[in-house]
């Protein structure tokens, strides 16, 4: 076994192009665990990119993608964006959540090719003018960090909701941040947070609301 | 929501600590400007990956790493043939902390290669190349011939005479004498206890396998200049982590530098060095440049550690008056093929009662390895204590709040008076603010429908002792203080806790002091965020150094312009004749849709005393955290294996269920705050706290809504329709 067996190629995966291998992984079926690897050797500069255009935080950048990169990767790794976290990098966790064309996107769980034309924004693209949004500042006021890896995914999602939804109740909440996990199970405070920033909650650090 | 109670232990308020305060760090963390170890870029720096066994068990006959090697782009490859390392934190005689004594005693060594192989997910070879995507395919090249041996998942399986051994001297896992011995409490005598018992009652509980999960997945990034290493890894313990990679390497403790600014989470899994770290700092030898390795999910779950699996088998005795007479525990921990931890269970020490005996037996399996996680023996060992008293309580028919409070002691182990005590106050104000009475079916599995609401409760000590660390503090010129801490903030706020009680001691507005923290060269030695000690021993450091530092200033005054004072502080505060103990009370009304086999938490109240609260905010947030975790591992989470094929089925988000968002309800929680003149302004344990109650409590909810106990977490739906059907 090895993690390409285990874990798929993220374009494969990615693109569905191999569903029975795909079944078989999440079951953990070994696939032929002692057969001899297959695989050609890639020579780096053998390896397909593509040059696209993409707007990041506000920002027209023309770059040039291995086809093989997560929008993840592109925005980690190339462009230094290192505030979109990676949690499990096969769309379980939320931690990578992004807004592509304002609408929140794992970004693990995108191909950097595929955001040709399209607008990308990310935690470091919500304030402006070092002014934080009125969600940061309800995160910082709920203490609801807390140990903050899960909190830019947390805040992508949820600025986009409330673009949608201005006045949520907390079973309304609770739905939208659904795919965002968070294991300090910070939750009554990100949902308190939510809710204030929203003037729909309690205005500081109460907790646990209904 | 949050209840505060300083009055009825008359705790007088103060200047900074004790009201609601943001992090200092808070707005690094709200705009993605924290940076985690997976987000530092060295130059030149290089990306690795491991191999792990994908058998439970196997010889290795031989790796080839001819086609690997011949990958363009790869730097460097080490396997058990060219890497014999030993990984001391991660196999300890006795499973405590490690030490250079432990390192000499411990005869089940791990190196950071092993062959044989005990588990799926251990290292079998580890490659460093140009980028992930080539350190990927570079694993695919390795050829690795095994010879599969038998293996054995359970850990009363493992003890049979026919299972296969994991180890040479056998599958109970060694003392710190390398003696096969259970750990054992005992007191009085249970056989004469039992004997005059009016009645007595058996049963047994398990739990499972669960895993840590902190969303960060592990990863550390590596760098020698010359002899010196730089590691930057997210670790609970930068100390600790030092001493561990020097002893490892062989190399003398300055030569390593360990920097933790941010971390994803810790929950137990990140103390010491890991063989992550070590893997990465090896590599960065070999190849002769940095190198970062991250973890996938799967590898995290699978090649690190989770909670000890336990079984539970008690016999509890008692008399006319419904009081205990015996209380016997044999339980089973299952920890892996090393022993990275105890494998103790807790629990038994809660109670008044003349005759007490408890074995616990650590056993090797060829699971995952077991070890910290979020107070270690404690969710496993009192979800089994407390579902047995709630059973007792049950079949005598009467409220189990009314069999706790007539049976449980007062003292420390029964046998030492505590500092302050208020354990009997947590339970009765939860019990009141839970309207228990209302809450609870005296007749269980009594509601008509099939919806079925119940009730459940249980109650905690855990420890809260003092012991040595330091802090440095120093002003300059114009009054500006630097507080010096070997602190990292695994997610309880360690650094803003520090900076707090800095600031009461000095008297000064929070923004009068910048914390210095996370690194191992400009820190002083802290004791590691584990045991929930940081607030205690370095918060006491912290209020020493203080001290001094103003006895400076008063005879001297405040420096002049460029120069700076400096004073630093290693208290060894001591206790004697009485223990330090946190406490608390959890209940929980769960409503069990019966037709679906679906438990929802309808209602959780919290009530703690962790001594004075440092930042309620925070404290409360600990707490609340935790008894989500404690839902979770209740309700669904898991490490499923295959039994035929020995392989883990769960690892990963997905299949393990961790709790969600629409999973987390609103978590009820009150301090009863006090102070003990002992610790930072009397501050207690509260971290690892919160996580202790919620199995026992919701498994003793579920029993009163249905009528039937649930004895294995977790209480899944098939389980639950299984037992109703
Ligand atoms: S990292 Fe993308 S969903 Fe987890
Ligand atoms: S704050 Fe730690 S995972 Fe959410």
């Amino acid at each position: 076994m090895t993690r390409s067996e285990h874990e798929l190629s993220r374009r494969a995966f990615l693109e569905g192009t191999t569903v029975a291998v795909v079944a078989a992984t999440t079951l953990n079926v070994d696939l032929g665990a002692q057969s001899p690897p297959t695989v050609a050797i890639a020579v780096e500069s053998q390896v397909p990119r593509t040059t696209i255009r993409l707007t990041v935080n506000g920002v027209a950048e023309r770059v040039e993608v291995e086809d093989r990169w997560t929008l993840v990767e592109l925005l980690r790794d190339r462009l230094g964006l290192t505030g979109t976290k990676i949690g499990c990098d096969r769309g379980e966790c939320g931690a990578c959540t992004v807004l592509v064309d304002d609408k929140p996107a794992y970004a693990c769980s995108q191909l950097a090719v595929w955001m040709d034309g399209r607008e990308v924004t990310t935690v470091e693209g919500l304030a402006r003018n070092g002014v934080l949004t009125p969600l940061q500042q309800a995160f910082i006021d709920h203490d609801a960090p807390q140990c903050g890896f899960c909190t830019s995914g947390q805040l992508m999602t949820a600025t986009a909701f409330l673009k949608n939804t201005p006045k949520p109740t907390a079973a309304d909440v609770r739905s939208a941040l659904a795919g965002n996990l968070c294991r300090c199970a910070s939750y009554n405070h990100y949902v308190d947070a939510v809710l204030a920033a929203a003037g729909t909650g309690p205005v500081r650090g109460t907790g646990g609301a209904q | 929501m949050m209840q505060r109670d300083d009055k009825t232990f008359g705790v007088s308020p103060l200047q900074t600590l004790g009201h609601a305060t943001a992090r200092i760090d808070a707005a690094e963390r709200v705009t993605g400007r924290a940076k985690y170890t997976a987000d530092i870029q060295l130059p030149g720096m290089l990306f690795a990956r491991v191999l792990r066994s994908p058998h439970p068990h196997a010889r290795i006959r031989s790796i080839d790493l001819s086609k690997a090697r011949a990958l363009p782009g790869v730097r460097a490859i080490l396997t058990h043939d060219n890497c014999t390392v030993i990984w001391g934190a991660g196999s300890v005689a006795g499973g405590q902390q490690y030490s250079d004594d432990i390192k000499k005693i411990t005869k089940q060594q791990r190196r950071a290669f092993n062959n044989p192989v005990r588990f799926v997910g251990e290292p079998v070879a580890a490659v460093a190349a140009i980028n992930r995507h080539v350190a990927e395919e570079a694993l695919t090249l390795i050829a690795v011939d095994y010879e599969v041996l038998p293996f054995v998942l359970e850990q009363e399986d493992a003890l049979k005479p026919e299972a296969p051994k994991i180890w040479p001297e056998g599958n109970i896992a060694l003392n710190n004498r390398n003696e096969p011995l259970p750990i054992t409490q005992r007191r009085g005598s249970v056989a004469t206890g039992l004997q005059q018992s009016a009645q007595v009652f058996e049963q047994r509980f398990s739990t499972s396998f669960v895993h840590n999960a902190q969303m960060e997945p592990r990863a550390a990034v590596a760098h020698w200049e010359g002899d010196k290493l730089t590691i930057y890894t997210p670790t609970g313990g930068i100390a600790n982590c030092r001493h561990d990679m020097a002893r490892d390497l062989g190399i003398a403790e300055d030569k390593v530098r360990v920097i933790c600014h941010y971390m994803g989470g810790n929950f137990g899994n990140k103390n010491q060095n890991q063989d992550a770290d070590l893997i990465t700092a090896l590599l960065a030898q070999e190849a002769k440049a940095p190198v970062k390795l991250e973890l996938s999910r799967r590898e995290d779950f699978i090649g690190m550690h989770g909670r000890w699996p336990t079984v539970h088998y008690y016999k509890v005795g008692v008399d006319a008056q419904q009081q205990l007479t015996a209380i016997q525990l044999r339980g089973y921990s299952g920890m892996g093929p090393y022993r990275k931890n105890s494998g103790a269970m807790a629990g038994v020490e809660l109670y008044k009662c003349p005759n007490i005996e408890a074995v616990v037996t650590p056993v090797h399996t060829n699971k995952t390895v077991s070890a910290n996680f979020r107070g270690p023996e404690y969710p496993q060992g009192f979800f089994g204590i407390q579902s047995m008293m709630d059973d007792v309580a049950a079949k005598l028919k009467v409220d189990p709040v009314e069999f706790a409070i007539k049976n449980m002691t007062r003292l420390s182990r029964d046998e030492v008076p505590y500092t302050v005590y208020s354990l009997e106050e947590c339970i009765r104000r939860g019990a009141a603010a839970f309207d228990w009475k209302a809450r609870w079916r005296s007749v269980p599995g009594s509601d008509p429908g099939p919806i079925k609401k119940g009730a459940g409760f249980t109650y905690m000590v855990f420890r809260s002792g003092l012991g040595q660390s330091s802090a440095v503090v120093r002003v300059d010129a114009q009054g500006q203080y630097t507080l010096f801490v070997g602190v990292t903030d695994v997610g309880g706020g360690a650094k803003t806790t520090m900076g707090l009680i800095a600031a009461e001691a000095l008297g000064v507005p929070l923004s009068q002091v910048n914390v210095v923290w996370g690194d191992t060269d400009t820190c002083p030695f802290s004791v590691g965020e584990s045991g929930s000690r940081t607030t205690i021993m370095t918060g006491q450091a912290v209020v020493e150094a203080v001290r001094d530092l103003k006895g400076q200033i008063a005879a001297k005054g405040l420096p002049p312009a460029g120069q700076v004072l400096t004073a630093s502080a290693t208290p060894r505060p001591t206790i004697e004749g009485r223990v330090r103990g946190a406490f608390g009370a959890h209940f929980v009304e769960v409503e069990v849709d019966t037709a679906l086999g679906r438990v929802q938490v309808t209602k959780y109240v919290a009530v703690h005393d962790s001594g004075r609260l440092m930042n309620p905010l925070t404290a409360q947030g600990q707490i609340q955290g935790a008894a989500i975790q404690g839902i979770g591992m209740a309700l669904h989470e898991q490490l499923l294996y295959d039994a035929r094929s020995g392989k883990p089925l769960t690892p990963g988000y997905y299949f393990d269920r961790i709790p969600t968002h629409r999973d987390a309800p609103p978590i009820e929680v009150s301090f009863i705050e006090t102070d003990d003149g002992l610790g930072p302004y009397g501050a207690k344990a509260i971290g690892e706290s919160g996580i202790i109650l919620g199995p026992g409590a919701v498994a003793n909810a579920v029993f009163n809504a249905i009528g039937t106990r649930m004895k294995d977490l977790p209480i899944t739906r098939d389980k639950i329709l299984g037992a109703l059907a």
